[in-house]
């Protein structure tokens, strides 16, 4: 018994490999790309008619004889052409299937031939209930089983004597069935892992070029926003200034500014918007733009952040604010005039005493249209340091959210007095970084130091 | 970093009350501004913040609770603050925002100013 199975049982191995190598070659082709993105055209459908119209004919011709009767899959080729490509591609490739089988004559040739190309044409409104595409794995097995169950209806209605086709179907019926589901398994398992493939694909690459474009219009926002921060330091005689913004991400609200006015005056600020990304950033460069517009029309600057403020409130919505702290310098009589908005006190260093607050003298920008503001003044003198700051310096957090705090700061520039501002500017960028070691910081650090020199 | 701010709310026949309990910066702000948001468009107008838990709050922080109370005084409705810290005291004290925000020391206090006669 055994011994005499076994070369049936090799031709089926060899069947189901044939299967399985056109099986992936047929769907690694552009036509067949083509036809499962839904883009019909002739050459396409053409290809797909030959070779499943091949693929039956091999059907045929492989087929192992039983008692006269063959355990074939030549179905399985229209089947699959119709499950894929819709009712004409399957129809045809089942009449080419057909047409061969009608060469092999034989008592079955009927029922045979027409089950075919049912096959094809049923395999094709399949298609098209499941929405013109693939039905998937499950629905393809299944339907293949009724096929071959309705291709031994077939035999046993038109096949005469009845007798012989009762006994051909009996015999063949299981390993028909088996055989064609058994290939449309391949044919599907390997077509929906393609589905899958290609959709995780498409996914990735859309991803990608999303990400793309976001780093793209962040890198513009950048350079735009970085072209909006002072280009170089402005040399001011008897004075060294330095400044330096480093934002959290990859456009934040922190800025800088300074503006030469005539008469030897020197407009300083620092500001914080009340957020971070792009809103903050938007939002910095019209603050930034009202006030520099402001600074250079009024001649105090009482009335310079007046009236900027009213033009922020007018424009806040989201109830975003700017902290600003607003200086003009007078180089000669070294006087300093400042309005505070809300903004963290910039420290005055002079040697011999604690450092002084420079206090907020209103509210910050943006958060009450009709605000009003103070000015003050204060007298430098040589050796003084004037540290600005905004808060993501000393609100800068380590792992356990401990913050690096104004007394460190304080302490920092007090230890680093005599060096250059941007050498100071540097040992509180090294220590920052070294408090905060791998810790996100989510608030942009900006810093401006103005040193008084003889 | 997950959870540095917890946000509570509670309600009552006076006012709905939003707790912060935490840090309000602005990786953590965005999920107030989310409660207090909603509680705003389905009506709310007599909001208390419950602030005795926040150990710290960023500008950002300080952005959401600006937007809200701008948001209600729009629609008529009021946005108290209560119980807050000294450093956070200090905060709102360097922005100016003090003036612009009621604030009572405790929410017992900031509840029944809504049931005193105005």
């Amino acid at each position: 018994m055994l011994p005499s199975l076994l070369p049936t049982f090799i031709v089926l191995f060899q069947m189901m490999c044939v299967i399985v190598v056109f099986a992936y070659l047929i769907t690694r082709t552009r036509y067949f790309s083509e036809v499962a993105d839904g883009q019909f055209s002739w050459k396409n459908q053409l290809f797909l008619i030959v070779l499943f119209g091949i693929l039956s004919i091999y059907g045929s011709e492989s087929g192992i004889s039983v008692l006269g009767a063959q355990i074939n899959v030549r179905d399985l080729g229209p089947m699959v052409a119709g499950l894929v490509a819709g009712p004409l591609v399957g129809l045809i490739s089942g009449l080419i299937g057909a047409s061969y089988r009608i060469t092999m004559g034989g008592f079955t040739m009927v029922p045979c031939s027409l089950a075919t190309i049912l096959a094809g044409l049923l395999a094709g409104i399949v298609w098209l209930l499941a929405g013109r595409k693939f039905p998937g794995i499950i629905v393809a097995v299944s339907f293949a089983v009724i096929i071959e169950g309705m291709h031994m209806g077939l035999v046993l209605l038109l096949s005469r004597p009845l007798s012989q086709a009762v006994e051909v179907v009996s015999d063949v019926a299981v390993p028909m069935i088996a055989a064609n589901a058994a290939g449309m398994f391949i044919f599907s398992f390997i077509i929906s892992n393609l589905e899958k493939e290609r959709e995780t694909q498409g996914e990735r690459d859309r991803y990608h070029k999303e990400l793309e474009r976001k780093n793209a219009e962040l890198q513009i926002a950048r350079d735009i926003q970085t072209s909006f921060l002072p280009e170089k330091i402005p040399v001011i005689p008897r004075y060294m200034l330095a400044a330096c913004s480093i934002p959290a991400r990859e456009v934040g609200g922190d800025f800088y500014d300074i503006i030469t006015f005539p008469a030897k005056k020197i407009g300083l600020i620092i500001a914080d918007v009340s957020d971070k990304g792009v809103p903050a950033a938007l939002f910095m460069a019209l603050s930034r733009t009202v006030v520099r517009a402001n600074a250079e029309w009024h001649n105090a600057a009482r009335d310079a952040i007046q009236g900027a403020n009213a033009t922020i409130s007018a424009d806040s919505r989201s109830g975003m604010f700017v902290t600003l702290f607003f200086a003009i310098l007078d180089q000669e009589s070294r006087r300093l005039t400042y309005v505070n908005a809300g903004h963290n006190p910039p420290l005055l260093f002079r040697p011999g005493f604690d450092p002084i607050p420079l206090p907020a003298t209103g509210i910050a920008l943006g958060a009450l249209a009709d605000a009003d503001y103070e000015e003050r003044s204060v007298d430098l003198y040589p050796g003084d340091v004037l540290l600005f700051y905004t808060d993501g310096v000393t609100e800068a957090i380590d792992s356990r959210y401990s913050q690096f705090g104004e007394e460190r700061l304080a302490e920092l520039v007090r230890q680093n007095i005599n060096l250059p501002p941007d050498d100071i500017i540097e040992e509180i960028n090294r220590a920052v970084s070294a408090h905060s070691g791998e810790t996100a910081q989510f608030d942009d650090m900006t810093l401006m130091i103005l040193k008084v020199e003889g | 970093m997950e959870n540095i701010l917890r946000v509570d709310e509670s309600h009552s026949a006076t006012a709905a009350m939003v707790s912060l309990k935490g840090r309000m910066d602005a990786s953590s702000s965005p999920a107030a501004e989310t409660v207090l948001s909603r509680l705003i468009e389905s009506g709310e107008r007599r909001i208390v913040v419950d602030m005795s838990d926040l150990d710290y709050i960023s500008s950002a922080g300080l952005r959401v609770l600006l937007s809200s109370l701008k948001r209600l005084r729009d629609d008529d409705g009021r946005l108290l603050l209560a119980g807050l810290k000294p450093q956070i005291q200090n905060v709102f004290e360097i922005a100016g925002f003090q003036r612009i925000f009621t604030i009572y020391s405790t929410t017992e206090e900031a509840v029944s100013s809504f049931s005193a006669p105005k």
